[in-house]
């Protein structure tokens, strides 16, 4: 090649690389693993996609470890001593510190935060508002229940319609306890308008589910007031409650006829099931149902060694709790000798074989995945109830019960005989504060409710809980027997007593500490509160 | 030390010879004496080495640059030596007076620089270069080329964050000036840019293991230049706010082939171990929490005292293990054209079972002047490497110091064995290293092209085509067991593939011109890059065997899939102007403008100008003569340099994918956008000296540096309450948060000691100093926390905040224990008797505070320890670090003692958390039997905390409480756990022995060395745990200095030989 000519090429070139403008198209890159806002929130299908991960993702924390430790550990369903996810609520010394409840406050608020995404983006969507409030009611639905936990737990917290605001100030004040249930009954209320009649897609929320969850929160709400020993509840809530369980029970659901049938993973998404969170089978982490791990009292169940329920058992005050004949029992928690047909099938079956002296937790527990495909290693592929039918009908029975002493409104007996003739048990013929709490207790053992109803009678009979609390003698763990036959437990007298200690059991166990990273980031946590400005107006004609 | 070589050789060479004429002129000649005056133009030298040859007689230069030498035979030969000149050798001839002129060695003054798209003559640099050689790759056993740098230049930092073999270390230039946004710098080698920060994409974030500068073989490094102020690093523009770290690897030489070969076996192990319970004291300890109702009664502890020792996991679990090195380089050429080719292989077994890392490297480069004008060149380097990480880093250490002595490593019949429960147990991590499959294999392809072309003289262009591929396939296999009773029957097995793609293209039009007393070199040009990367990820469980692992042996039902893609680009136009005036001023300007894909369109562009002046003041008459000073040049500079480390698409906002069980798939919100994100910048000035006394015997570079960083790049910090935290969180917001600034002062000091025939010594000390403080954060509460995660534990260690340096240690202060029950009360200034301040929602009982915890400090004054008495109690970042390097070479020996330290920092020893707690179910330090035994004062009185006091047990200790909330509160993160990180360490020592060239001439070879290095030899420190220098955790600047279980660095001992063909 002549000189000058690769000169020119090369001067050529240089030139116009040098001369060329900026090339802003070579600095647009596209993802393909994302899809950025520009994309999203136009059609339906866009809005069903926005509304899926609010049943499970946002609440994996929650469900992880906090549903049942705070739920059942600190009402005092759960024992169990070494388990820091458990015990701290339980013993009644959890710290703004302790990790579940860091990772619960998180997660609820990431309810809140990605409900409050999914209202913003579809309501900046250019549908129909019909088709807008249909799936803004979904967002709402859950974004109500995040904050009646909320509420329950921490009081006074802050209320956020726009995560976008706090980005921008995170210093702000929080909104008094009853701001918040407020603030979550409205929520609920637009869920109950909204939600359709039938669930577009099998497991999603209809407006039943929404009726039936505002049972809950009028029963929570209707005992508040400024005196927590007041004895009463107020009535117009009272009555609220038992409208929408009237609403609620009229909807599509059934009870399932078998109790034990509830729990197991080819019943996902069954009649009974008005709002459960929808894991994946062999999803990967933060989609998974991790429970079983927690719960399994061996790897001889699991098939692998995410088993970690080994002392993790039922305490003696549950144990008492059950009647002979309950068939409960055996659906929820797993004693010696007792017999379970769908795990480790491919042996016959599975028979607890350890000493009869302590009671392990079957409610969750399903077995490996040689049992059930959908079961893997941390995920045993279950649901996780929210409401199912049998809790609005306790719902009912409580808020006919009122402020009486007792009730023998037929409807509200009908409803409880059904749940106590499922477990094989004998009809009632009057029921009493005392008989509700029983069979909220039973019926929901384990399902993280628990701890709730102590915490709404505690809004009106505080020292009464209180001294209930203090009659569950944490602090002394008695040694047992069991005898899985007859839910009979005996004291053992060869063993001795062994000492617990326990944090003090006065007004403070009503209320969580905020976690204490949050109050260093946002000190105004710990100030007073400050009334929250409804900006909607209020729903009026749901009942009508 | 290359004229020290040649020097030697060509003596030896003559040997023979000169012992005959040695006899001869014995014989037949008169002795004499010879004296004269050595110089160099400018004026005596001192310290010259005269010798007559052949023999011992030797002396030196005075002061004055005199020397005497007696005893001479008339008819012998002097050798006039002296660094930096060259030797002559001179013919007596009679002479009694012999007045030399020495002549300076071009070789050394020419030395060459590497800066960005060109390099310079050093004594023409206006920036802060600091240069490694090759040198310290022979003087070192280095698997990374990073690991150079610590002790070695000034101003650089470097931790490994691991000892696991190939991990990463982090290096810092003159402090962190970046919170959050990749505080690496760059790597250029050879022209390829290498981002260290970039290659962490998201999905495979806080992997230590991750190094990508390990692909590269320290063996085929030339030189290292670190880059520092920002007239140097400015022409990288956008990514050169770390600096800028530019490799230079081998290149062909003109000559006969020359042939080496390099080889080093050596030996690694454990440091050192720390002292945890044996399993009686395990026992004892076990019985007397059963007795508190901590845990249940154990059977087996009945009897404690028959007990042994108990399984040593430490022990078990760190073992010598093997090291080898082994390269092959040839190279040569023509006038026109020249070759390198080299091949290596280094495997670097781990001292923790489970863990190695090898690496395969090819290398070659071939230029070519094709015509007159016209040169092209091709670089290329291949690697492959393969680590094995069986056990996760993370926890190794931890199994190691947790797992309980009641637990065997193998049952009689050989098996492995494991706990007697599955229940808070550790698993037997022995004998899953050995059975469970953790490995990752990459295949890097480094390779550069170019075409120089000479338009005119002065004017070339120069076009350069890199790119940067890597292939990496990560295999994991979970095989079924029982381990005692920790069963799994379900198989697992993970393939990830991924794979990057990373090109640059530039086109740099050159121009120098020499008139007069005027020089001038302009560079102008044009830069496009773009960064792909993407993966692949299956997982399948159901195999029915644990021996063959692929994905088809799996059941096809449980298979899942994954796969994400990132990419991004830069468009860049850069300029550089150098201008020398008799060259005694010089000037430096320099400008870029970068275009980047990771910001909104209107915030793309930044602009990045510097500028520097240089005054060689020893060119200045009045120093020309000058007897000591030698060399003398004043530099100042400033410049601005950018950082873009931000994830692609954090200007937007952007959704996820979530799985549902029934649905399809869902989509979740994954960011908070901030549309306003833009560059941040560095300013940065410079005031350096570099000084030579009498004739280089004595270099002194010295710099003050101010840089200031705005806009940082930063995750907001956020509280959770807005939704950023855990499973199903938006991600917080990246945001220019704020400003810092460094301010330093480092010096480099190279000395020649001694310096004749026989023996040499020279010193290079390197002293950094850095003072790191945060001007502002935009955030409400003005600061940033650094939190660590323990289990279900998440903790505040560290705090950053406005008028501080970044990541101080946060957290409670500790004033003293409850010795007594007046302890419990104090008497104010007004004499009024108050309650001492108690943890929140604690009273004086057994289960609350109690005789024996901890006092903490009420530092506001509120009578309640809480959140709000959080404080400051320690500093990660050392007041200065230092490294010593003395090198020794007597005839053929050559040894090099390198000490490195630093002073003045803290290190959290964050374990003594859970395993100083008595409390705890798991295997523990001894210090935590320590605990403060408690008794009663009247033994038949009340167990009233008036009745109660501290019987024995450590001083500082708290006492073994049953209620965890006591223990929570004494175990809280407390300056308890912040420990002196002050260290000195013998890092290196080596030894080289060069064979007598006669000796090996004979065998054919043209040179034989053999050799041994030692490496962490011996760390003087405070530090309790296992090494001081952590680096940091999780690879996050908000966490440096928090020693959380890392694996130690090993100690090495090498024996090696290198030979010359």
């Amino acid at each position: 090649m002549k000189k000058i000519h690769i000169k020119r090429i090369f001067l050529f070139v240089a030139l116009s690389f040098l001369g060329s403008s900026c090339n802003d198209e070579f600095l647009d890159v596209q993802p393909n693993d994302l899809i950025t806002k520009e994309n999203f929130y136009k059609t339906e299908d866009d809005f069903k996609a926005a509304t899926a991960p609010l049943y499970n993702k946002v609440w994996f924390d929650f469900n992880d470890k906090f549903y049942y430790g705070l739920g059942d550990g600190r009402s005092y369903n759960l024992y169990a001593p070494f388990s820091d996810y458990i015990y701290p609520f339980a013993d009644l010394t959890e710290t703004g510190l302790t990790g579940p409840l860091v990772s619960a406050w998180g997660s609820l608020y990431n309810v809140v935060q990605q409900s409050n995404n999914v209202i913003n983006g579809i309501e900046g969507s250019d549908v129909s508002s019909t088709l807008k409030n249909k799936y803004i009611a979904e967002a709402r639905f859950m974004r109500g229940t995040a904050y009646w936990y909320l509420a329950s737990l921490w009081g006074n917290v802050i209320i956020s319609t726009n995560p976008a605001d706090l980005v921008q100030n995170p210093i702000v004040n929080t909104n008094p306890t009853k701001d918040v249930y407020e603030f979550a009954i409205r929520d609920m209320e637009f869920a109950a308008k909204f939600l359709p009649e039938t669930a577009p897609q099998t497991g999603r929320l209809t407006k039943y589910s929404a009726f039936g969850m505002l049972s809950r929160l009028y029963l929570s709400v209707a005992g508040l007031s400024d005196n927590p020993n007041s004895g009463t509840r107020n009535q117009a809530f009272l009555d609220l409650a038992k409208k929408a369980a009237v609403k609620a029970i009229s909807g599509p659901y059934k009870i399932m006829d078998n109790y034990e049938d509830l729990f197991k993973i080819e019943n996902n998404n069954n009649t009974e099931s008005m709002f459960a969170l929808q894991w994946v089978p062999n999803g990967s982490y933060g989609v998974n149902n991790s429970q079983q791990a927690y719960f399994a009292l061996g790897s001889d169940i699991t098939g692998d060694d995410a088993a970690y329920g080994y002392w993790t058992r039922a305490s003696n005050d549950v144990l008492y709790e059950y009647e002979t004949k309950d068939k409960r029992r055996h659906a929820t928690w797993m004693a010696d000798d007792d017999y379970y047909a769908e795990i480790s099938k491919t042996t016959g079956g599975y028979t607890v074989n350890h000493a009869n002296t302590f009671v392990n937790v079957k409610k969750g527990v399903v077995g490996s995945t040689k049992d059930n495909a959908k079961i893997s290693k941390q995920n045993s592929a279950l649901n996780t109830y929210m409401l199912r039918l049998a809790e609005v009908y306790l719902n009912y029975a409580e808020a006919t019960l009122g402020n009486n002493a007792n009730t023998s409104d037929a409807i509200a007996l009908e409803y409880v005989n059904k749940l106590r003739l499922r477990a094989g048990l004998t009809v009632k013929t009057a029921l009493t504060y005392e008989d509700i709490r029983h069979e909220r207790r039973i019926e929901l053992c384990m399902e993280g409710q628990y701890w709730y109803d102590l915490v709404r009678r505690s809004y009106y009979k505080q020292q009464e809980v209180i001294n209930y609390v203090t009659g569950q003698s944490r602090g002394v763990i008695v040694p047992i027997t069991y005898a899985a036959a007859t839910n009979t437990v005996s004291v053992d007298p060869t063993r001795d007593n062994s000492p617990r200690a326990i944090g003090a059991i006065d007004t403070s166990i009503f209320l969580l500490p905020y976690p204490e990273s949050e109050v260093i980031q946002n000190p105004l946590l710990s100030a007073a509160p400050v009334p929250y400005n409804f900006k909607d107006p209020k729903i009026t004609d749901l009942f009508n | 030390m290359t004229n020290f070589l040649f020097f030697k050789g060509g003596h030896i060479k003559q040997l023979g010879f000169t012992v005959l004429m040695f006899l001869f002129s014995a014989y037949m000649s008169s002795q004499t004496t010879v004296s004269g005056v050595v110089s160099d133009g400018k004026g005596p030298i001192p310290g010259v080495s005269i010798l007559v040859q052949g023999t011992k007689n030797s002396t030196a230069t005075d002061f004055d640059g005199t020397y005497t030498l007696s005893n001479v035979p008339e008819n012998a030969m002097i050798v006039f030596s002296f660094i930096g000149y060259k030797t002559q050798t001179v013919a007596i001839a009679g002479r009694k007076k012999i007045d030399l002129v020495l002549i300076e060695d071009l070789k050394t003054l020419d030395e060459v620089v590497v800066v960005g798209y060109g390099t310079m003559k050093r004594k023409d640099l206006t920036g802060s270069v600091s240069t490694v050689t090759s040198k310290a790759v022979t003087q070192s056993v280095t698997t990374s080329i990073e690991q150079l740098l610590q002790g070695r230049a000034a101003g650089v930092q470097v931790s490994a964050n691991s000892g696991a073999p190939g991990a990463s270390s982090s290096v810092s230039i003159r402090g962190i000036s970046s919170i959050n946004s990749g505080t690496q710098p760059i790597y250029v080698i050879d022209g390829v840019v290498i981002d260290p920060n970039a290659n962490s994409n998201p999905y495979v974030i806080n992997n230590i293991n991750n190094n990508p500068i390990s692909v590269i073989n320290p063996a085929d490094i030339v030189s290292i230049d670190i880059l520092k102020d920002a007239s140097a690093t400015a022409i990288y523009g956008s990514r050169a706010s770390n600096g800028v770290i530019m490799v230079t690897t081998k290149r062909g030489k003109k000559g006969d082939l020359a042939l080496t070969f390099d080889g080093y076996v050596g030996w690694q192990e454990i440091p050192k171990q720390l002292n945890v319970l044996n399993l009686q004291e395990y026992g004892n300890l076990k019985n007397t929490r059963s007795k508190l109702g901590i845990v249940e009664k154990d059977a087996t502890f009945i009897r404690t005292d028959l007990l042994g020792e108990g399984t040593d996991w430490q022990n078990e679990m760190f073992n010598q293990a093997l090291i080898q090195n082994y390269n092959l380089s040839a190279s040569g050429g023509s006038d026109k054209s020249t070759y390198f080719m080299g091949v290596g292989y280094m495997d670097q077994g781990g001292i923790a079972v489970g863990s190695s890392f090898s690496r395969f490297n090819l290398t070659s480069n071939l230029e070519s002047q094709v015509k007159d004008y016209f040169k092209v060149g091709l670089n290329f380097a291949l690697s492959n490497t393969k680590q094995v990480t069986t056990l996760n880093d993370g926890s190794l250490i931890l199994t190691a110091l947790r797992q309980t002595p009641n637990v065997a490593v193998r049952s009689a019949d050989g098996s492995f064995d494991g706990p007697d429960t599955d229940q808070f147990v550790q698993n037997n991590p022995i004998g899953l290293a050995f059975i469970r499959d953790n490995n990752n294999e990459g295949v890097g392809l480094r390779a550069n092209t170019y075409a120089e072309i000479k338009f005119a003289k002065g004017l070339t262009f120069k076009t350069l085509y890199s790119l940067d591929y890597g292939f990496n396939s990560a295999y994991t296999f979970d095989p079924s067991y029982t381990f005692g009773q920790i069963k799994n029957v379900n198989r697992l097995g993970t393939r990830t593939k991924s794979n990057s793609k990373n090109w640059i293209w530039n086109n740099v039009l050159n121009y120098t011109h020499d008139f007069g007393k005027h020089s001038i070199n302009a560079m102008l040009g044009q830069e496009a890059q773009e960064n792909h990367w993407e993966n692949l990820y299956g997982s399948i469980s159901g195999y029915l065997t644990n021996t063959s692992t692929d994905l088809a042996l799996g059941d096809q039902n449980t298979a899942a899939v994954n796969n994400h893609s990132l990419s991004s680009s830069l468009s860049s136009y850069f300029g550089r102007l150098f201008y020398s005036f008799d060259d005694k001023y010089l000037l430096t300007a320099t400008v870029r403008r970068d275009g980047s894909s990771k910001f909104a369109e209107e915030n793309r562009w930044g602009w990045f100008p510097s500028a520097a002046f240089a005054w060689k003041v020893s060119n200045e008459d009045f120093l020309k003569q000058n007897k000591v000073i030698n060399n003398l040049k004043l530099r100042m500079s400033w410049g601005a340099v950018g950082n873009q480390n931000v994830p692609n698409y954090a200007y937007t906002s952007t959704y996820n994918s979530v799985a549902t069980a029934n649905w399809g798939t869902g989509l979740l919100a994954s960011n908070t956008a901030n549309p306003e994100l833009t560059w941040e910048t560095t300013y940065s000035s410079n005031i350096g000296i570099d000084l030579g006394l009498f004739h280089n015997r004595i270099e002194l570079v010295a710099d003050v540096y101010y840089k200031k960083t705005d806009d940082l790049l930063n995750i907001l910090a956020l509280p959770n309450f807005v939704g950023i935290s855990g499973q199903g969180s938006t991600s917080a917001p990246w945001y220019n948060i704020g400003d810092l600034e460094n301010k330093g002062f480092e010096l480099a000091l190279n000395t020649i000691n001694i310096q004749n025939k026989e023996f040499s010594w020279t010193s290079n000390i390197v002293f950094s100093m850095n003072k790191n403080k945060v001007l502002s954060l935009n955030n409400e509460s003005g600061n940033y926390p650094g939190k660590v995660q323990q289990g279900s534990d998440e903790t505040v260690i560290t705090r950053t905040a406005v008028g501080q340096p970044i990541s101080q240690f946060y957290g409670y202060k500790v004033i003293g224990r409850f010795e007594k029950a007046t302890d419990f009360y104090y008497k104010d200034a007004a004499g009024n008797v108050l309650p001492t301040a108690l943890p929140k929602d604690m009273k004086i009982s057994e289960n609350g505070a109690w005789i024996g915890d901890y006092i903490f400090e009420d530092s506001n004054k509120d009578g309640v320890i809480d959140e709000k008495d959080l404080q400051y109690i320690g500093n990660p970042l050392p007041k200065f670090t230092f490294g010593i390097t003395n090198t020794f070479t007597y005839k053929g020996f050559d040894m090099s003692i390198f000490l490195d330290g630093s002073y003045g920092n803290d290190v959290v020893n964050y374990q003594r958390r859970w395993l100083e707690n008595p409390r705890e179910n798991t295997n523990l330090l001894d210090t935590a039997l320590g605990y403060a035994q408690l008794g009663l004062i009247d033994p038949n009185g009340p167990n009233d905390y008036r009745n109660v006091q501290i019987v024995g047990g450590d001083a500082n200790m708290p006492r073994i409480a049953a209620s965890s909330a006591a223990s929570t509160s004494n175990y809280r993160f407390s300056d308890r756990f912040v420990e002196d990180g002050s260290f000195v360490r013998i890092k290196n020592i080596s030894v080289a022995y060069n064979l007598p060239s006669s000796f090996v001439s004979k065998i054919g070879l043209a040179g034989v060395k053999v050799y041994s290095n030692m490496q962490n030899i011996m760390t003087f420190t405070k530090y309790s745990g296992y090494d001081p220098a952590v680096g940091t955790l999780n690879n996050s600047a908000l966490l440096s200095g928090i020693d959380n279980g890392r694996y130690p660095s090993p100690r090495i001992t090498t024996l090696g030989v290198n030979v010359k063909f």
